[in-house]
């Protein structure tokens, strides 16, 4: 915990950013931000921002980690050195380790969720950007690897879609920022939407077994809504595109 | 890397045909843990922890050091945890595949972080001299959860170990040997444990899996709870996505999983402190 | 007559047998010379852990090897192993043996096969084979028929069930018709079952829970948990069924 002396939630129901309990920071989704890679997206929730490219299906870099039956995916997490401002709290004495679980942990929730076994003996190769972090880097990570996928036109079987929980006394607060991260427990969620079934939890502070079903149930609703956020963009964007194929297409008619 | 030959695909239309019925492939029921067996070594905070065959030597050991200068009270806990190749052939020395990262990052968030240890009691004067704690993990055989039997093993190793007891006169501090006054326990606010979950498709989920369980199973689940009802650590990186409800299932099964290996681990440190001499005369 | 033998120590050998024949386990010693003995007659001592066998051969030929314990396979001329297929090639597989080097099955070591009918086998396919060559300077090759029939005798792939590992002397235990372990257990759990020499055994039953008691039983007879007895066999079905 650290030692900073921050009110979390002052007498009038506000937060230290001026939040209610359950409002979500100003999100921004962009698709397509990168035009080398396959896919891409930056995502800004709050002051963190996060750029993801996406490369493949493509052969593997490796010969050893092809799989006959599916597709791999490899998981590359940087930070840029700037991105934790004036010593933010996200000093990192092996910060390598940590970088190395949030890959994992990324790989492993997009596993189940992209149709692998479509691209047999080959590689989707992700590669997660932190370009300012202010909490919350593993669910806007999630969020943006989402959009990233999108847009390389992967197959995918639903969204997948990230929040950070976390709890003051009895009150559960939704997506922190680093202050609050550093001084709550918090639990990150990461779910299906159209199911509501969870495909990513973790939890690093102690918490009484009793607040968590409370806290998870919390989780779920906000990826929902997230995932209507990040819909509206997609959709505005293949808008753009369809509109873009039809003019064509009227133009060949004319012709 | 040295990758492992997948197992044949018979093993798995197997596995799941016996999970279907509740059956599991040592004769063990579906939420029932594998025989946990404490070694305990001549010296103190020294255990073998024997999960079925897998095994995990825990050691503690205590030096004294300058504490940090923003945090003068407090001491340190440091924990060693590199799997070598000797406890399976997949892992390699100095590099660290994804497991073993999870691995080494749960334990640490579980003992570490939850402050499982008081660090301020292992001060000794202010600014100047703090206890270290090392924890050093032997890994010795993987056959599957290494993660439980690490946590166990650890828990285990620093509830049996002492320190050397020290006084204080002035800026003056003397350690007594063991020979001259009895070594104190360390002060331990509670007994974090791990739990391991395997999952597979549209099935009950399972506990403490085997090497043949966790490499065909399509999900983990690692719970660190400890006797109190409080979850210290939730680790569920992706896998077969789970309803809330079969989440909270888990979560209560566990507490009370926990509970027993507590008490079973006391009364294993109870047998080894009545055979052991520690008290002077 | 068999006796324990340790490394190092020397194997004696009747001088009356007209030729001798050293099996695994044991070798020449150049370092020592036995006391009693002429120069060029060399020494015989074991080179592993285990039991001395010997049997007579033809023509007062004497046949001695060292019967010992360990889990790693090498291959050798004819055994019959499980191999586990890892690879597709266009001429053939490569399979597991769980030996140092894979070995490789070619696409028409299968009986009836031929240039334009060959069996195709998916990745993680178990298989019953015989080693065809095993040289130590080449990579083993198996079969799955018997060369002199051409027929499959049994050799192939092998569909649902399951495979347990064990010691390799175990192995060669299971195979043996004196040795109980087997009988006893076809008394009262019928089950089909192929034990490969390279410390793998198959089998299939009627019902996952006699398949699951069957597991427990080898392997608990490899680690010694278990006597191999007919009476703690007989009482550890019994046990495992309950």
């Amino acid at each position: 915990m650290s030692s900073s002396r921050l009110e979390i939630l002052n007498d009038g129901g506000l937060r230290h950013d001026a939040r209610r309990p359950y409002e979500l920071r100003s999100t921004s989704f962009a698709l397509s931000t990168q035009s080398n890679a396959e896919g891409s997206s930056t995502v800004t929730q709050g002051l963190t921002t996060i750029a993801v490219s996406v490369y493949g299906p493509r052969e593997p870099r490796s010969r050893a980690n092809a799989s006959h039956d599916r597709a791999v995916i490899s998981v590359e997490v940087g930070v840029v050195p700037w991105a934790q401002g004036g010593g933010g709290g996200m000093k990192r004495t092996r910060g390598d380790k940590r970088l190395q679980e949030i890959g994992a942990a990324i790989r492993q929730t997009f596993e189940p969720v992209i149709m692998t076994h479509l691209y047999p003996r080959s590689e989707i190769a992700i590669h997660v950007q932190v370009l300012s972090a202010d909490g919350g880097i593993l669910p806007t990570s999630i969020n943006a690897t989402t959009l990233a996928l999108i847009s390389a036109g992967i197959s995918l079987t639903d969204y997948v879609t990230s929040i950070s929980i976390g709890l003051h006394l009895t009150q559960p607060l939704l997506d922190l920022s680093q202050p609050e991260e550093s001084d709550l427990p918090s639990l990150v969620v990461a779910s299906l939407p159209s199911s509501g079934k969870i495909t990513l939890a973790q939890m690093e502070t102690r918490l009484h077994v009793d607040r968590f079903q409370e806290m998870m149930d919390l989780g779920v609703e906000a990826c929902k809504v997230l995932k209507d956020e990040m819909e509206g963009v997609v959709k505005e964007k293949t808008r753009k595109i369809v509109e873009r194929m039809d003019v064509r297409g009227v133009a060949v008619e004319e012709q | 890397m040295v990758r492992e030959v997948d197992p044949p695909s018979i093993q798995k239309e197997f596995l799941l045909q016996a999970l279907a019925e509740g059956k599991r492939l040592d004769g063990r029921i579906t939420l029932e843990q594998r025989e946990v067996n404490f070694v305990f070594g001549e010296e103190l905070g020294c255990v073998e922890c024997r999960l079925g065959k897998t095994a995990v030597l825990a050691q503690v050991s205590a030096s004294i050091v300058k504490p940090r200068d923003d945090r003068p009270y407090e001491g340190f806990l440091l924990i060693n945890s590199e799997i070598g190749p000797m406890a399976s052939s997949v892992y390699e020395s100095g590099r660290s595949s994804d497991d073993e990262i999870l691995i080494t990052r749960l334990l640490e968030k579980s003992i570490r972080r939850t402050e499982a240890i008081d660090r301020e009691a292992l001060c000794i004067l202010a600014g100047e001299k703090v206890w270290q704690l090392r924890l050093t993990l032997h890994f010795l055989s993987d056959s599957g959860n290494l993660l439980d039997c690490a946590s166990l093993a650890a828990m285990a190793a620093l509830k049996h170990f002492r320190k050397p007891e020290v006084e204080v006169i002035g800026d003056e501090v003397i350690i007594h040997s063991p020979d001259e006054r009895a070594p104190v326990p360390l002060a331990i606010h509670h007994t974090p444990l791990c739990l391991t979950f395997a999952y597979y498709e549209n099935l009950p989920p399972i506990l403490d899996p085997t090497h043949l369980e966790s490499t065909l199973c399509s999900g983990t689940l690692t719970l660190t709870l400890n006797a109190q009802r409080e979850i210290c650590v939730l680790s569920k990186a992706g896998g077969t996505p789970l309803a809330a409800s079969e989440i909270m299932g888990v979560v209560n099964v566990g507490v009370d999983r926990v509970r027993e290996m507590v008490k079973h681990l006391e009364e294993a440190l109870e047998r080894d402190r009545e055979g052991r001499v520690v008290e002077v005369r | 007559m068999t006796s324990l033998v340790l490394p190092g120590d020397s194997i004696p050998l009747p001088s009356s047998s007209k030729s001798i024949v050293l099996g695994p386990g044991i070798a020449a010693s150049t370092s020592r010379v036995q006391s009693g003995r002429s120069q060029d007659a060399p020494a015989c001592i074991a080179t592993r852990l285990g039991l001395l066998g010997s049997a007579k051969g033809k023509e007062k030929s004497e046949q001695y090897w060292v019967e010992g314990s360990s889990k790693r396979y090498i291959p050798a001329q004819k055994d019959m192993v499980l191999g586990t297929i890892i690879a597709r090639h266009a001429e053939g597989y490569r399979v597991d043996l769980g030996s140092a080097q894979m070995a490789s099955l070619e696409g028409l070591a299968f009986e009836g096969a031929t240039k334009r009918s060959k069996p195709n086998l998916k990745v993680g396919t178990l298989v019953y084979a015989r080693v065809s060559l095993a040289n130590r300077d080449m990579e083993p090759e198996i079969e799955c028929f018997d060369p002199n029939t051409g027929k499959a005798e049994g050799f192939g792939e092998l569909k649902g069930g399951l495979m347990v590992t064990c010691s390799l002397q175990l192995c060669r235990k299971l195979l043996n018709p004196k040795f109980p372990v087997l009988p006893t257990l076809a008394a009262s759990i019928p089950f089909e079952i192929a034990v490969g020499l390279n410390g793998r055994v198959w089998f299939k039953t009627e019902t996952v829970s006699e398949s699951i008691a069957l597991k427990r039983i080898i392997e608990g007879v490899d680690s010694g948990h278990i006597k191999a007895e007919k009476e703690d066999v007989e009482q550890a079905v019994k046990e495992y069924l309950a």
